[in-house]
């Protein structure tokens, strides 16, 4: 069992997210404001977060705390970051997995919603492995 | 914003106060930075003509009898020492301008026009300033002045070159300096000179300098001014296109969001979440997930045919050296998703191939196209894709599926906006009939050939030709 923080603005959305993983045998927390995301790690480090790009006051809150975290925290900088987004991944003025990147964009993987539960089940186990490994 | 305690005000600012004071008249009455150092070098080698007629001249020296013959007189020493002086000045010119450039430092032009306006008065000197009409070649310096500087400093020009003309008449009508001419007989040439006749003359030059420098500054200011309007709109239609972008991206997170939610719970009720549901239930809420992931491609469609609909040639997007593989493989990975839901196999064989095109624009189209296959497939069959470089060294891409193939008769429509075959509708209902739409765009903007081979039942194969290089129209990115 892994501990997952789902950050996003769309509580919705990240519930059911919750929810698919909680199904799974995981532990999941939902932040749907990312400036106390980090607060929220501190108490509590996750093994792997899933982060939203957009945010109300912020259109690049996403990115923002993914510099942040691997960055600013030594002890955040292997968590796995899996960006899940809503932000069109082509043109115009779109980003998408090639655009991954130490510095500009420091997450692990990339995947855009609307998502098949299934495909982010998958994806989440393949990370975790991975950061086990 | 103003706070006292916990009341704050704000007042929304007028949009397009700050910067309707810095339009117009201060960019109309200048040259554009890059414009001033281009003229200056033109200037520069419109200098080397001028000392090459010197030295021509100097050089009809050595043939007296010739010239003696032509009514002209020996030149002398002048030419070869005015030759000598503009050199020098030019190099200093040249080599101020290159510094200047360098540094981005503002330019001293004034030494150079002030410079050239007592070499030119020299020459009048010389060639016979009232014997010739040499002294009109003081238009040449105002019109310039006109042209490359604002209204008040080409006055200052024109003011300049009447009274060092003036002054050349004065020095020589008093003696001080002895008058000069190319003619070898003046008498047969110069009017008998009065005091009245010389003013008259001179009067009646600096006249037609003067309607020349009000006719040609006023001229150039209208153009400058046209100019700057131009390039003012120039301006508020790139930044109005970066903002339909912005729009854009926001739009369609905004729309693309509420789908992902309402299509995740579905999922979560389907696979009984929150208890078992009657299996009506469960079809209803199938249908509804459907939908909404259906709805939620047609948004990202609509917008992207709309962008590219409205972007013709815009110049902000520009096309680039790409390596096809590179991004085959991340379309395919993107497809690997769909493929693993429909239990469609994908294989590729891949060899390396470039092209010049946007590389935005060719990861749409493939994806476009590679996701139709895979839509288009029933599970179980395989989807290939394929790059490399035909015996031309064309770089191509085929995507071949076993799919349900297209009807003959149908091929050609295909590429139409919202266009969807029957047969298509049935095997799937969710797409928006805009995806082959792009794909046609793409292909128009990037020039691509598209070239598709179908059989019904058998499958469909689409052959894309990628082009090798830039089109010899498009020139490279400043």
């Amino acid at each position: 069992m892994a501990y997952i923080l789902i950050i996003d603005d769309d509580l919705d959305f990240a519930l059911s997210v919750a929810n698919a993983l909680h199904a799974q045998g995981h532990e999941s927390q939902v932040e749907t404001d990312f400036e106390q995301a980090i607060g929220r790690m501190e108490k509590h480090c996750p093994d792997l977060v899933i982060l939203d790009v957009m945010f109300p006051e912020n259109k690049c809150g996403g990115f923002e705390l993914a510099r942040a975290m691997r960055h600013h925290h030594e002890r955040f900088k292997n968590v796995p970051i899996l960006m899940l987004t809503g932000m069109n991944t082509q043109f115009p003025m779109g980003f998408s997995s090639r655009d991954i990147d130490k510095n500009w964009l420091p997450v692990t993987s990339y995947v855009e919603k609307p998502i098949d539960l299934n495909v982010l089940r998958q994806k989440v186990e393949i990370l975790l492995e991975q950061a086990r490994v | 914003m103003s706070a006292t305690s916990n009341k704050s005000t704000f007042e929304l600012p007028l949009t397009g106060e700050a910067t309707e004071t810095t339009s117009g008249l201060e960019h109309a009455q200048s040259l554009s930075l890059p414009l001033l150092y281009e003229n200056i070098r033109w200037f520069c080698r419109l200098r080397w003509w001028v000392m090459g007629g010197l030295v021509f001249y100097g050089g009809l020296g050595f043939f007296g009898s010739w010239l003696a013959r032509s009514g002209l007189q020996r030149p002398g020493l002048w030419p070869w020492i005015i030759a000598v002086i503009l050199l020098l000045a030019n190099l200093a010119h040249i080599r101020h301008a290159l510094v200047r450039t360098m540094s981005r430092a503002r330019l001293n032009l004034w030494s150079q026009i002030v410079l050239d306006l007592l070499i030119l008065t020299a020459v009048v000197h010389f060639v016979g300033s009232c014997s010739t009409h040499i002294a009109f070649a003081y238009l040449f310096h105002i019109v310039l002045a006109c042209v490359f500087l604002p209204r008040r400093q080409s006055l200052i020009v024109a003011l300049l070159a009447a009274g060092l003309y003036v002054v050349c008449i004065i020095l020589e009508a008093s003696g001080i300096l002895s008058e000069a001419s190319i003619w070898a007989d003046t008498d047969a040439t110069v009017l008998p000179i009065t005091t009245a006749s010389l003013v008259a003359q001179v009067g009646s030059a600096i006249g037609i300098w003067g309607i020349l420098w009000y006719l040609v500054s006023h001229l150039s200011a209208m153009v400058r001014a046209r100019d700057a309007e131009l390039a003012d709109t120039n301006h508020r239609l790139k930044a109005a296109l970066q903002e339909r972008a912005r729009h854009m991206l926001h739009t369609t997170h905004a729309l693309k969001s509420p789908f992902a939610a309402i299509y995740s719970n579905a999922q979560l009720l389907l696979e009984g979440a929150y208890g078992a549901l009657p299996t009506d239930a469960q079809e209803v809420i199938q249908r509804i997930g459907k939908r909404c992931r259906g709805l939620s491609r047609e948004i990202q469609e609509m917008l992207q045919l709309a962008n590219l609909q409205s972007i013709g040639q815009e110049t902000s997007v520009l096309p680039e050296t790409i390596q096809l593989t590179e991004l085959l493989d991340l379309t395919i990975d993107r497809a690997s998703t769909i493929a693993l839901e429909r239990k469609v196999i994908l294989e590729t064989k891949q060899r390396p191939a470039v092209t010049w095109a946007i590389s935005d624009h060719v990861s749409m189209l493939l994806e476009n196209i590679l996701s139709n296959a895979v839509f288009y497939s029933r599970p179980g069959m395989t989807v290939w894709v394929t790059c490399g470089l035909d015996p031309k060294g064309t770089p191509v891409v085929t995507i071949r599926d076993e799919g349900i193939g297209i009807d003959p008769q149908k091929l050609p429509h295909i590429f139409d906006d919202y266009y969807r075959a029957k047969e298509a509708a049935l095997h799937y209902s969710d797409s928006s009939g805009l995806g082959l739409a792009i794909v046609r765009h793409v292909a128009s903007l990037n020039h691509i050939r598209v070239q598709v081979e179908s059989q019904p039942g058998i499958g469909t194969q689409f052959t894309l030709y990628f082009p090798l290089h830039k089109p010899a129209h498009q020139s490279e990115p400043a």
